[in-house]
């Protein structure tokens, strides 16, 4: 299944939205949360959170990891999370209505 | 001061890593996270890496895109951060000047006077003598006149003119033009407007195009062509009701004169003019000496005036011997018209430049110390900080932006107050000067500006480079009554001295100013002004052109006026004195050999009068009599002359009874009759009140039928006042004829119309000079007071130990003197060096003029002592226990 344009930001907003986290974990945590139903190339996520952190959604730090790499860690910014909020009302509010049309029967024909 | 310690969680901009390996890093490390995941699982490291290529897709596309973006992004930062640190700085500073208003507002005043002068006179410099004419290929036009073997110049005689217009290879085009104000008639109506007549050439010079209507054509400046008249845009809307054919439009100068055409709004070559015509070859005198008309010529791009001049020289060498001796040329004397028009307002207008230039110098000079003083207070704010880690850079950027600050609102308030300065000047500026249109644009903003950030660096920097220094970890301990506030006195007091020496300079050279104006009103010009009313009468040329009713007219109102109750006497004169150009001419006196040069024996300046002349005018006859009724007789003309011509031409005998006669005035001499000189006048001042005395000789205006002149100046000496004696003039003139209109003024206001240029100078740079005796004064006092509070316990030990109040004043005002009295001398080196540049304007006085030296520094010293009796008395009244207990 194919991402919807424009839908990837706010997936990954809302992954950052439970802790800072690099984009390799990002790029994990969404392909197990949609058991690799989305199918996303990897390296679509880099571009993505730089445009995101340019706009000023998502602030980098580099930091060392567990596994002592250095790591690019990401974290929402206080704009980032009220994005979030925006995004994700459009988007509930966006699948509803197309769930209503797609599950609505007509009473007579249409025409 | 927590505004330093920038709150920012992200990258840092310096130090951090550079883009390729932020990006690069980043990946790699996906990478290797995936490899790992994948063996984890079990697969091989090849397969692993593989598989991990595979998933994530064109990683040198990627790594491009993200390198991108991240250059984009960071120097958006870069450029926000900037604007953030300066808004910043920028915030801090209003606050802080908002702590001290007083200050703010005083240094902003201060500011606001020194830019506001150098920007009105900028103005001035700017729009009279930067700025181009107002007309196409101004650069290239020029005024032409002769050059003479005895020196000087003269106007271009029509028939040289016309040589010099066919045979000149290095013009577009040259034409010559008489103008002056004529009364014409236009639908009915007098009115009195400026006439220019021009030869062909004019719209080859000036290539206006009509916005209505045509010019001239070639055939209009044929001899015995009709007149046809092209009149400026504002003549057309104002005095024609902008008619848009111009079929049936006539004015009357002459005669009933078609009006062909309407030039383009704005342009009114020479002076205001309002129509042009061609000019009447067959009317003017073709002689080679007789210079009526000014020459104005456009030389062709890319010839200089030298080239110029050479091929003009060349034309006039060939003249000479072919019309030898009715020729007096030798040569072309060509200026550019920007220089003709302006050229004798350039020293004045450059040495107010430079003056206002020294008074700006004051005002920073007052707000460095000011600066310096504030210094002190802010010392312990600046140690804090330096203390808490801020940089030396960074303190200095924010004492810098705050003076930028200052500098900024000074400059505004600079602009606001040139533009009113320049509505003031326009009140008693020379005419010249065109003050109303000069106007505070572009150009005066940008130079305002440059001046402000000057300013800033003057009066900011250095104070904030002493202040970042380690001076200030001094003030960390209590009191800094240490070396450090010793030099800082020292480095005040130097600032100090010098704004006395500009002072000193300034009021020196306004005071030399002023004693040349003083000396210019007290010469004696040899006519009496009180009283005295000039009333400029024009005849229209259309009822007046036969012979006898130009007399007619004159000898009817010169009656009536000497009849008129409160008028002592009435004459009139072609030219009045102060009166503009004197017409001169060849004067051959009777036994005397004629000149190599032409049919005469020199040369003499000639008037034509009228009435009771010199009596109105108070001028003396010294020796026998003034003109009288019989001397108009044209076979046996009486004539006066001046003490100079008696001098120059009779030194040891008696002038009256000798004989003289003009030389090719309107006809050759051989044709003119003796003239009988039968008194001699005191001399007369001539063109201005400073210029020399010139020979010259006065008859009755009748004498010569062309001297019957359409336009008289009349001088009316009467008790009454202005009020009074206007409409009793103009009542006089109406009775004779209701058409004719009257320019009445004071022989004063044409005195003082004469050294307009010089009162302007001197109010201006008085001006200047009274606001640097100002800056100055406040500057003592500032340095006084900070002196005072400084010594307050050594004062109390004093006055403990029994001095008197008058030795406790003598000590601060010695302190004074520590700052005044080196200034004060290096003032007067400064300004008897200043003075030499003012040597063009002095008159009667040199520039080594002690009086006024010796004045100026007097003014200051005494300034000096009252602007620092404030702090003296504060002194005194120091109560010894509470200052000693205060440290």
């Amino acid at each position: 299944m194919h991402l919807f344009k424009g839908t990837f930001d706010v997936l990954i907003l809302k992954t950052l939205s439970w802790g800072p986290a690099h984009g390799y974990a990002i790029s994990r945590w969404i392909g197990q949360m949609s058991q690799d139903d989305l199918t996303i190339e990897e390296g679509a996520l880099y571009p993505a959170l730089r445009r995101l952190e340019a706009k000023g959604w998502l602030a980098a730090k580099w930091k060392t990891t567990e596994t002592g790499r250095e790591a690019r860690v990401y974290s929402l910014t206080d704009d980032g999370r009220r994005a979030l909020r925006r995004e994700l009302a459009a988007w509930q509010k966006y699948v509803a209505a197309f769930t209503r049309v797609l599950e609505a029967k007509p009473q007579e024909a249409l025409s | 001061m927590s505004d330093h310690s920038r709150d920012d969680d992200s990258l840092p901009l310096s130090g951090g890593r550079p883009v390729d390996d932020d990006v690069r890093g980043e990946l790699e490390f996906h990478m290797q996270q995936r490899i790992a995941d994948l063996m984890a699982r079990g697969i091989s490291r090849e397969q692993a890496a593989a598989q991990a290529r595979a998933s994530f897709g064109d990683r040198a596309a990627v790594e491009a895109k993200c390198r991108d973006i991240e250059t984009r992004r960071r120097s958006t930062k870069q450029r926000a951060d900037r604007l953030g640190a300066l808004w910043q700085d920028l915030r801090i500073g209003a606050r802080v000047l908002a702590k001290s208003p007083g200050f703010a507002i005083s240094a902003i005043l201060t500011l606001a006077l020194g830019i506001g002068a150098n920007a009105a006179v900028f103005s001035l410099v700017n729009g009279v003598i930067l700025q181009p004419l107002p007309y196409q290929y101004a650069d290239r036009l020029v005024t032409v006149y002769e050059r003479h073997d005895k020196g000087g110049f003269a106007n271009v005689p029509v028939a040289n003119f016309l040589d010099l217009e066919a045979d000149a290879k290095s013009f577009d085009g040259l034409a010559t033009y008489g103008n002056g104000t004529t009364t014409v008639i236009v639908n009915g109506k007098a009115a009195r407007v400026h006439v220019g007549m021009v030869t062909s050439g004019f719209f080859n010079v000036f290539p206006v195009k009509p916005v209505l209507g045509r010019l001239p054509t070639p055939d209009e400046y044929r001899k015995g062509a009709a007149p046809v008249a092209v009149v400026s845009y504002s003549f057309w809307r104002d005095h024609l009701g902008a008619p848009s054919v111009l079929d049936t439009v006539h004015v009357t100068l002459a005669r009933a004169t078609p009006v062909v055409g309407v030039l383009p709004n704005g342009f009114e070559f020479p002076d205001g003019n309002e129509i042009w015509g061609p000019m009447r070859l067959e009317l003017e005198s073709m002689s080679r000496t007789s210079h009526n008309y000014d020459v104005i010529g456009r030389m062709r791009a890319g010839i200089a005036v030298a080239d110029a001049q050479r091929d003009l020289d060349g034309i006039f060498a060939r003249l000479k011997p072919l019309h030898q001796p009715d020729f007096d040329a030798a040569g072309a004397q060509i200026t550019p018209l920007q220089e003709q028009l302006t050229g004798s307002l350039k020293t004045p207008l450059y040495l107010l430049l430079a003056a206002s230039a020294v008074l700006l110098l004051g005002a920073c000079v007052n707000l460095a110390s000011a600066m310096l003083a504030r210094g002190t207070a802010r010392s312990a704010e600046f140690a804090v900080r330096t203390a808490l880690g801020a940089t030396r850079t960074r303190l200095v950027t924010q004492l810098v932006t705050e003076s930028a600050l200052l500098a900024l609102l000074g400059c505004a308030s600079g602009l606001a107050l040139a533009a009113m300065l320049l509505k003031m000047l326009a009140y008693f500026a020379p005419a010249a000067l065109h003050v109303e249109r000069v106007h505070v644009d572009g150009w005066v903003q940008g130079f305002a500006l440059v001046v402000a950030a000057i300013t800033a660096v003057f009066f900011g920097l250095l104070p904030a480079l002493r202040l970042a220094d380690g001076e200030s970890f001094l003030a960390l301990r209590e009191g800094s009554r240490g070396t450090a506030s010793a030099a800082r006195m020292r480095a005040w007091n130097i600032l100090v001295g010098a704004e006395v020496a500009l002072a000193v300079v300034l009021l020196s050279g306004s005071a030399l100013l002023i004693r040349s104006f003083a000396n210019v009103m007290e010469t004696r010009m040899g006519f009496d002004p009180s009283n005295v009313y000039t009333v400029d009468i024009e005849l229209p040329t259309a009822n007046y052109s036969d012979t006898a009713s130009v007399p007619a007219f004159h000898e009817r109102l010169l009656e009536r006026l000497r009849n008129s109750p409160g008028v002592q006497f009435a004459g009139l004169a072609n030219v009045l004195p102060l009166g503009g150009n004197f017409p001169s001419g060849g004067m051959i006196v009777e036994g005397k050999p004629l000149d190599a040069r032409g049919p005469f024996t020199g040369y003499a300046v000639y008037r034509a009068i009228g009435g009771d002349f010199f009596a109105a005018m108070g001028i003396p006859i010294v020796k026998g009599r003034a003109l009288r009724g019989g001397d108009e007789n044209p076979t046996a003309p009486g004539v006066v002359v001046n003490e100079e011509y008696a001098k120059q031409e009779w030194p040891d005998q008696d002038p009256i009874g000798k004989r003289v006669k003009p030389s090719g005035m309107d006809r050759a001499a051989d044709h003119e009759p003796w003239y009988t000189v039968v008194g001699v006048a005191g001399n007369v001042r001539g063109q201005t009140v400073t210029g020399p005395f010139r020979e010259t000789y006065y008859f009755d205006y009748r004498t010569r039928p062309s001297y019957r002149t359409q336009y008289s100046r009349y001088v009316v000496k009467s008790s009454l006042p202005f009020t009074a004696i206007a409409p009793l003039i103009r009542r006089e003139i109406a009775a004779i004829d209701r058409a004719v209109p009257a320019d009445i003024k004071t022989m004063n206001d044409r005195v003082t119309q004469s050294v307009a240029d010089r009162r302007f100078t001197m109010l201006v740079l008085g001006a200047f000079a009274a606001v640097a005796l100002l800056l100055a004064v406040v500057g003592i006092y500032a340095v006084v007071s900070y002196a005072v509070a400084q010594r307050t316990r050594e004062i109390g030990v004093r006055l403990a130990l029994g001095a008197t109040a008058g030795q406790v004043r003598g000590l601060v005002l010695a302190s004074a003197f520590k700052a005044v009295v080196p200034g004060l001398a290096a003032g007067a080196v400064l300004a008897i060096g200043a003075a030499q540049a003012l040597r063009s304007l002095l008159y009667g006085v040199t520039p080594l003029d002690t009086a006024a030296l010796a004045a100026s520094i007097g003014l200051l010293g005494f300034a000096a002592v009252v602007s620092s009796l404030l702090p003296a008395l504060r002194a005194t009244r120091v109560d010894p226990l509470l200052a000693m207990r205060a440290e």
